[in-house]
């Protein structure tokens, strides 16, 4: 699926700059004209997905297959066993990032786990040096360090700056929050990657036939590039953090029955504090749905 | 090609603009948008490039009362054709900056493969693969690496692509476009 995309990009970049329209029409094209259409397409997509929707009970997946393929409906029934509820994210090729930052800000504000708040902000420093050591510019990362850790601070309870549960959903809607700490985690796998460059370059040939450095700057950072386990991976490195990923597919295994297949990306073991280390390996607290292209955030039951 | 539509409202950069470029600043939108964690990250950007462009150099200020729009200048790198030459570009950040790049084109004639004749800049990070990883410093040094390596395969000015392997008389285009550009301005 990435692979298709990449070509697609590529073929867009000629055309793209090709058919820019308005420079040359500066005079002619208003500011205001630009922005209200833009704002008005925003608004549009908004109300058809927004970027984190509401939680709804798993048949809502059910429906959407109502008259499609028997071995997604199938899965689907095996699903229900195991989870509750799906919440769906916009796709707007910044699923899994935004899916894992509302399912972590979560996480934090029901379980109020302040060993997990000090583990996250040691590693948030380290990728904060590792962005510095590559050479990038303390002023093109900054702002979304800081707005991620102040909404990591507004999810503990007790403070005046603490926000309840209905908050959370409504910042991770408002994309002058959500987007930030979007490129905040983007900021985090692409240090990650390049930190490690060895241990990634293998998997992103696979990918792209670039190098690690350029995959950075075209698949990492730019919003809107989808994710592939390499981004997962690197994202669940830095942090520290284990994600389960549910893959609903037309797959099929040969014995006949259906299961769901998971994966759970686990952070190196050198990361994980040692004492909670075999907790966290079985309950990653983090579950994520996986269908082709996009990502969306499951509730086990 | 020679010369663009309306040389006199393009090439009056510098200090003063005529007064229909006021209109062209961000003006409100209809939704509220806090701005100011943008003009905070322009300042911060100025500031940046006040301490280090010279030596590389680029440079830029804002063009005006408004933070949103700059006018920068690019010197020829040495030993490349484009060596003893500056050239001013004009820089639109937009209400959503760093998110979207801003417009960049140049104001002073340019010859070369991905520049056309209005001044648009046929480059990638100026497009689909812009990131808030790039700021005002990188995008001018990319414009001046891209000055000495043109891309050659997507060219918007093909007649400078295929003058490129003849370095005599590219070099001849290049300074005619400049200087005429230059008279033009004058």
């Amino acid at each position: 699926m990435q692979n298709k995309e990449a070509v697609l990009e590529d073929g867009e970049i000629g055309s793209a700059t090709a058919t820019e329209p308005g420079f040359d029409e500066w005079d002619n094209f208003g500011d205001e004209d630009i922005m209200q259409q833009q704002s008005a397409i925003q608004a549009e997509e908004a109300k058809k997905v927004p970027f984190v929707g509401d939680k709804e009970p798993l048949c809502s997946l059910a429906a959407e297959y109502q008259s499609g393929s028997p071995i997604l409906l199938q899965k689907i029934k095996v699903l229900d066993e195991q989870y509750a509820a799906i919440r769906r994210t916009r796709g707007d090729g910044n699923c899994f990032f935004r899916s894992f930052m509302f399912s972590y800000l979560e996480h934090i504000l029901e379980f109020q786990d302040q060993a997990e708040i000090d583990r996250i902000k040691a590693n948030v420093e380290k990728s904060r040096k590792a962005l510095q050591t590559l050479g990038y510019a303390e002023l093109t990362f900054e702002d979304f360090f800081a707005l991620f850790l102040e909404q990591l601070e507004s999810v503990i309870q007790g403070k005046e700056t603490s926000i309840s549960h209905e908050e959370l959903v409504l910042r991770s809607r408002d994309q002058s929050v959500s987007d930030y700490v979007v490129m905040f985690f983007r900021f985090v796998t692409s240090a990650e990657i390049q930190k490690r460059t060895e241990f990634f370059e293998p998997f992103i040939l696979g990918l792209t036939n670039t190098t690690v450095e350029q995959f950075c700057k075209s698949s990492v950072e730019p919003m809107g590039e989808e994710s592939d386990h390499v981004h997962i991976t690197a994202l669940s490195d830095a942090l520290g953090i284990p994600i389960r990923v549910v893959y609903l597919d037309r797959s099929s295994c040969d014995s006949g029955g259906v299961s769901v297949n998971h994966h759970d990306f686990m952070p190196m073991a050198s990361d994980l504090p040692n004492a909670s280390c075999s907790s966290v390996k079985n309950n990653p607290f983090i579950t994520l749905l996986y269908r082709p292209g996009h990502y969306d955030i499951l509730y086990p039951k | 090609m020679e010369v663009r539509s309306n040389p006199a409202a393009d090439y009056s950069s510098g200090h003063r603009r005529p007064p229909a470029v006021q209109s062209k600043q961000p003006l409100p939108s209809p939704q509220p948008i806090d701005t100011s964690s943008v003009s905070n990250r322009l300042q911060k950007e100025l500031m940046a490039l006040m301490m280090s462009g010279g030596d590389l150099g680029v440079s830029a200020f804002p063009d005006g009362e408004s933070i949103f729009t700059w006018i920068g200048t690019i010197e020829g790198g040495k030993g490349t054709m484009y060596e003893g030459l500056s050239y001013k570009l004009s820089l639109r950040f937009p209400l959503d900056y760093p998110f979207k790049p801003p417009q960049v084109k140049f104001e002073t004639m340019c010859f070369h493969p991905n520049v056309d004749q209005f001044g648009n800049i046929c480059l990638d990070i100026l497009q689909d693969k812009w990131s808030s990883a790039y700021d005002c410093r990188t995008i001018l040094l990319s414009i001046q690496s891209l000055l000495e390596e043109p891309n050659l395969e997507s060219p918007l000015n093909s007649y400078a692509a295929a003058l490129w392997n003849d370095k005599e008389d590219y070099r001849r285009m290049v300074h005619k476009q400049y200087f005429a550009g230059e008279a033009l301005e004058s």
